[in-house]
């Protein structure tokens, strides 16, 4: 599992490549977790890239949960890019898809906090 | 002609979440073997990892002392996985329904439900302890 971190403006960007499965998963949230904690309250705007996410459980499902929940409670929010046909089947399937805005390019997801 | 015989698979896993990823790479095998079409390849090794974090870690409480096991029954026309844990189990019931709209943004509570979409059958044995899944092709 490789999670690249990178800043355009005040957008957060993870570059995720890897299953999103079972302790995989806690890199992931330590991540989200120092982001948030770092931005002490302010605002957070976050875009999970899951272009190279083959596969995610519902350990991942649960790390993109709780992020989703914690930076809405100071007005902030995290959006998905390039999910593949795996992970949208599975973001349908836990009713999902009404929480997270989805995008198919960078542009469009940065666009989107706009 | 006779149907061909049952292949019968044994694991048994000390109770470490590490191990899961060696749990991936044999039912991938599995079903590639088995020819199952790619969505069903997908869901049944997502059902199986749940399974297994479920036995490994709500079950055995990751104490490498217990033991998960993991019995797979190849037939021409399905794959059963039998999981069993040393755990106390646990009653189906009491599992709330992640899809209702209190539960959709809790960060946990889906495994026994994913586990179910995903397969064709699911049954619990032995107060959970022994889950039960089939899925046909």
């Amino acid at each position: 599992m490789q999670i690249n971190l990178r800043h355009k403006g005040s957008v957060i960007i993870l570059d995720i490549e890897g299953n999103l499965v079972g302790p995989n998963t806690i890199e992931l949230k330590k991540i989200i977790d120092d982001q948030i904690r770092t931005a002490d309250h302010e605002p957070v705007f976050m875009v999970l890239n899951l272009e190279r996410v083959q596969m995610m459980d519902s350990s991942g499902l649960g790390v993109i949960v709780a992020a989703y929940a914690s930076v809405r409670r100071d007005n902030g929010r995290v959006v998905l890019l390039n999910i593949g046909g795996n992970i949208r089947s599975l973001i349908v399937m836990a009713k999902l898809v009404t929480i997270f805005d989805r995008y198919e390019t960078e542009a469009e997801a940065i666009a989107s906090f706009l | 002609m006779g149907e061909k015989k049952q292949l019968r698979i044994f694991l048994s896993l000390p109770s470490t979440m590490q191990l899961i990823y060696l749990l991936d790479t044999i039912i991938s095998d599995i079903l590639r073997e088995m020819k199952f079409n790619e969505e069903a390849q997908e869901h049944v090794n997502l059902a199986v990892i749940e399974a297994g974090t479920n036995a490994i870690k709500h079950g055995n409480k990751e104490d490498t002392d217990k033991t998960a096991t993991f019995e797979f029954l190849i037939d021409d026309d399905k794959l059963t996985v039998i999981i069993t844990d040393e755990g106390p189990g646990f009653e189906r019931e009491e599992v709330a329904n992640p899809l209702e709209p209190e539960n959709l943004l809790k960060s946990s509570g889906r495994g026994l439900f994913l586990m179910e979409a995903c397969m064709d059958q699911v049954e619990y044995e032995a107060k959970g302890t022994i889950v039960k899944m089939v899925k046909y092709k």
